[in-house]
This record gives C-alpha cells, structure tokens and sequence, in this order.
C-alpha cells in the first residue's frame, strides 16, 4: 500500500486510511477470533442437521413397528444402525466445540439436533419399555457418544421439547395401528395388571389420574393393560403442569408452538379411539372383547 | 405418584422443574442489578451528553460531573460480575448483554473526551480505550476463551464501538455549532480509522455484520461537515488536529 500511495500523489491523504489506521493490529486479532467463533457456529450447524436428518430416518424406521413393550424387530435395528453411527460421529466430532464456556454460547445451535434425537431415543425406549426416557439416560448416552474431549450438554430444555415431539410419533404410531389393525397397541396383559395395581395405590395426585377417576374402584379395569392413548395422557398431564420460566425464549416455544401440537395429537389419538368405539360392531372382530368394555366407559365420561 | 413401572416416572418431571425454578431464581436475582445497571447507564449518559453542548475548555468540569454515575456503574457491573459468575455465562448473557453495552458505550465515549487517566484540568479527545482497558475500569475479564466467568464479550464491545461512531458523529456537527472546528476533523480521523478497522472484519449475518454497515454513512456524514468547514476555508491548520 506504501507504494500505491505515493503513485497516487494527491489522493493519499484519503485512501490510505484503510491501511495505516492504528487501530488494524487491534481489528485483526479480532478477525481471527470472529472467524474462529463462526467456524465452530457452522460446523456445530452442520452436525445437528447431520443429527436431525439422521433422527428423522430411524423414527420412519421405528413407525413400522407394531409392538409396544418389546424389543423391536431385527429388521429395525439393522437398518437403523447406520443412522445411529452417524449420530454418534457427528456428536463426537462437535464434542470438543462445545466444552466450557461454549457448551452454552453455541446451545441454540445444537439444540435442533438434540431434540430430534432425544425424539428417535425416547421413541425406540418406549416401543420397547412402553415408559418414557428419563433426562439422564438421554445424558448418559449422549456423553458416550461425545468421547473423551467431554460430553455435549443435553438441557432439560431439549428434553422437555424433544418430549413434546415424541408425542407427535406416539399418534402417528397409534393411528396407523388403529387403521390396520383396528386397535390401539398396548403393553402386556399381566405386567401391566401389576403396574397399574401398584399406580392406584401409590397414586395421589399423579399421571394416571384420568384412568382411576374413571373407573373408581377399578378392580375389572386394572387388569387392562396400558394403552398408547393411557401412556399418551400421562405424558400430556405431565407436560401440563410443568411450568417454564416465565418469559424465557424457551416458555414462548412451549407454549406457542410445541403444547398446541401436542394436545392436538392426543386429540387425534382420542377422535381415532371414538370412531373405532361408535363403529365398533361394523369392525371385523378381534378387537371387540379386548376393547369394547373398558372404551365404552371411556366414550360416557367424555 | 406412579411407580416406574408406569408410563412416566414421576420424578423425571419433578427433576425437570426443580432445575427449571432454579434457573428462573438465578433470572430474578440477575434481573435486579440489570435494572439498576440500565438505571445508572441512564444516568451516565444525561451527564455525557452535555458535551454536545460543551466548549471543550468546560469539558473538564462535565467529566468530572460524570465521575460519580461513572462509579456506580463500575459498582453494579461488579456486583452484575459476582451474581453471574456462579453460573454458565452463555446461559443466561442475553439478558444483560445490552445494559453491558450500554455501560461500555458510556466508558468509550467518557474516554474517548479525555475522561481516562485524566490528569490534570487539560483534557484531550480522541483516545480509543482498548477493550481490556475497559476490562480494567470495570474490574471484569475481558473475551474469555479457557474458562467460564462473567466477562466482556468481544462482540459487546464491537457493538458499543458502532455507537461510539454515532455518538461522534453528532459530536462533529454540534462541535462546529459551538465554533469549534478541531474537533470535526479529529473525529472525522477517528471514525475512518474505526471503519477501517471494521472492515477488515468476516462479519457474518448478524446484528454486528447489520450494524456495521451502516458506519459508512456515519463516515459520510462527518466527511460532510469536513466538507463544508473546508469549502468555507474553516479548516485549522494541518498539525493542530490531535491524533
């Protein structure tokens, strides 16, 4: 620049500015450190997309499922992996981004792709446990995958949304059963007895409060097992009574966004149930003796 | 409630919200201080802005007026810098991002009127205070990178020096309303420098890449009063402008 300048004679006093202001030095570490801070922004973008596309994947896979409460089918695992494995290298390899101070200056960034997976986790966990994931099993798993650099941090944000998506595929799931089958899957027959035995004693104020106002003293009805609609329930009364912090970014998303969604679902799931009851008899049977009783007590409480 | 054999343990959702209130108690004590940091921000800048209509020789009695509010700042900043510091700073630094700005503008403008190290009754304009030797006034780390604390963020500071160029930017033309046409090309100096400096910047898009873009018209503007004090042969000697 020194020699444009003096070649540029009577325009020097104004051109050179950009390169002999005295504050470049200072600027210039600032770039670095800006680039560094966009780079690793970017990258962590580019890996929750990875998690969530991935995620995406193996919920399709798991909607194929028709069992609640059992390992899922072989096919699934091994179609699946794959979709798995790329979760985990991405998480790995965004893992040492997202450490110290950056675990949350680069949270928003990442929580796309945690929710989404908490959302494929939480669905295979509960095809197969017919329960909902706990945050530290998310945590522990996400930790394991993160390697030895640390863990990426899960918040109890991205658990609670990550739950209210779940049940997004809790009513696809039920829906695609009751228009094959003609049922709502549910749990096993003894093990839920026990469950739900154990649910009206222990239950005070609790998540199964609609099932027991129902029916009061519910010895016929304990013996049925749990239904996705019951489980469905839970989750929503559950959801209902969480209370976000106030005018956080996180309470507006909840309330504005993923609550409505929810609610709808289980809306849907409930409508789904009310047709196959008043249409019952027009149904092929199979599902009669198992549903019919226990529903129609549910269709007069409505 | 439930036992966990049912569909939800009931313990995950009391779990939930228990670290949820915590938060939400953090919010609240955070959310006073900012109040009063805001408060005394305010109070900064209703001094500083006298030297819009200050003759630079009664400068000196303007910062001085400033000193005070300027304490009660660096008081809340550190009192801000304990409270925060127990927690993540990431977590919750959106809330008092702005009145931290609004603090470092007050200090970038206060220094940049010869308010820093002040020693004697001459002040002289045009000083840059570094981001660390705000770091410094306000007893706080500055652009932390190995360890999670309160401190300045680099961006805070790029954000409060984009105000300093408009604060200037009027400064240039009030400073010709109050005769005084030194001034005016100093700051026209200062600005092109910061511009400069901006430029150099991968900005990518966001409110600091927005904001930045229009110091060139704040640059334009002070060019203009140039300009004008030019045309009309106003311009002090070369040399007597401060760098």
């Amino acid at each position: 620049m020194g020699v444009k300048r003096s070649r540029d004679g009577p325009m020097a006093e104004e051109k050179p500015e950009q390169s002999s202001s005295p504050f470049v030095a200072m600027f210039e570490g600032f770039r670095t450190e800006l680039d560094e801070h966009h780079d690793r922004r970017e990258r962590i973008i580019k890996a929750s997309r990875d998690i969530t596309a991935s995620s995406k994947k193996i919920i399709f896979t798991l909607q194929r499922v028709r069992a609640v409460g059992q390992a899922v089918p072989a096919f699934v695992n091994k179609k699946n992996a794959e979709y798995w494995e790329t979760i985990e290298k991405q998480y790995k390899s965004i893992a040492a981004d997202l450490q110290g101070l950056n675990a949350y200056r680069y949270s928003h960034n990442i929580t796309g792709g945690n929710q989404e997976f908490m959302e494929a986790l939480s669905f295979q966990h509960y095809l197969e446990t017919q329960s909902l994931i706990s945050l530290e099993e998310v945590q522990s798993r996400i930790s394991t995958m993160s390697g030895d650099v640390g863990t990426v941090t899960f918040t109890p944000e991205d658990y609670i949304l990550g739950v209210c998506d779940m049940t997004g595929e809790l009513m696809r799931f039920s829906v695609t059963s009751m228009a094959t089958n003609g049922k709502l899957p549910s749990g096993k027959h003894i093990e839920s007895n026990k469950r739900l035995k154990q649910d009206s004693n222990q239950d005070e104020t609790g998540d199964q409060m609609d099932i027991d106002d129902q029916v009061p003293a519910a010895a016929a009805y304990t013996q049925k097992p749990r239904t996705v609609l019951d489980d469905l329930r839970a989750i929503r009364l559950q959801l209902e009574m969480f209370e976000a912090p106030g005018g956080s970014r996180f309470a507006t998303e909840l309330e504005t966004k993923k609550m409505p969604v929810m609610r709808e679902c289980v809306d849907k799931v409930e409508k789904g149930l009310y047709g196959l009851t008043v249409r019952g008899n027009e149904r092929p049977k199979g599902w009669m003796p198992d549903m019919g009783s226990g529903r129609g007590a549910e269709v007069e409480s409505y | 409630m439930a036992a966990q054999s049912g569909m939800v343990n009931p313990a995950i959702f009391q779990d939930l919200q228990a670290r949820v209130d915590e938060d939400t108690a953090v919010r609240d004590e955070l959310r006073d201080i900012i109040q009063a940091l805001e408060k005394h921000n305010r109070n900064v800048s209703f001094v500083l802005s006298r030297a819009h209509s200050t003759p630079v020789s009664d400068l000196p009695e303007t910062l001085k007026s400033a000193q005070e509010p300027m304490n009660n700042v660096i008081d809340t900043v550190s009192r801000l810098s304990q409270a925060a510091s127990k927690m993540p700073y990431y977590k919750f630094n959106n809330m008092w991002s702005r009145q931290m700005q609004g603090a470092c503008e007050s200090a970038l403008f206060w220094g940049w009127l010869g308010g820093y190290n002040k020693v004697d009754d001459e002040v002289q304009c045009g000083r840059l205070l570094t981001i660390e030797e705000l770091g410094e006034m306000f007893k706080i780390p500055v652009n932390l990178k190995d360890r999670d604390e309160f401190h300045l963020s680099l961006e805070e500071y790029l954000q409060s020096l984009i105000t300093l160029v408009e604060e200037l930017t009027r400064l240039a033309r009030n400073a010709v309303t109050l005769g005084d046409f030194e001034r005016p090309l100093l700051i026209n100096r200062f600005v092109k420098d910061l511009h400069a400096g901006f430029q150099i910047l991968n900005l990518k898009n966001d409110s600091l890449r927005r904001r930045s873009d229009g110091l060139k018209y704040r640059v334009k503007d002070v060019e203009d009063v140039v300009y004008d004090l030019s045309l009309r042969n106003l311009v002090p000697k070369q040399g007597e402008q401060k760098e």
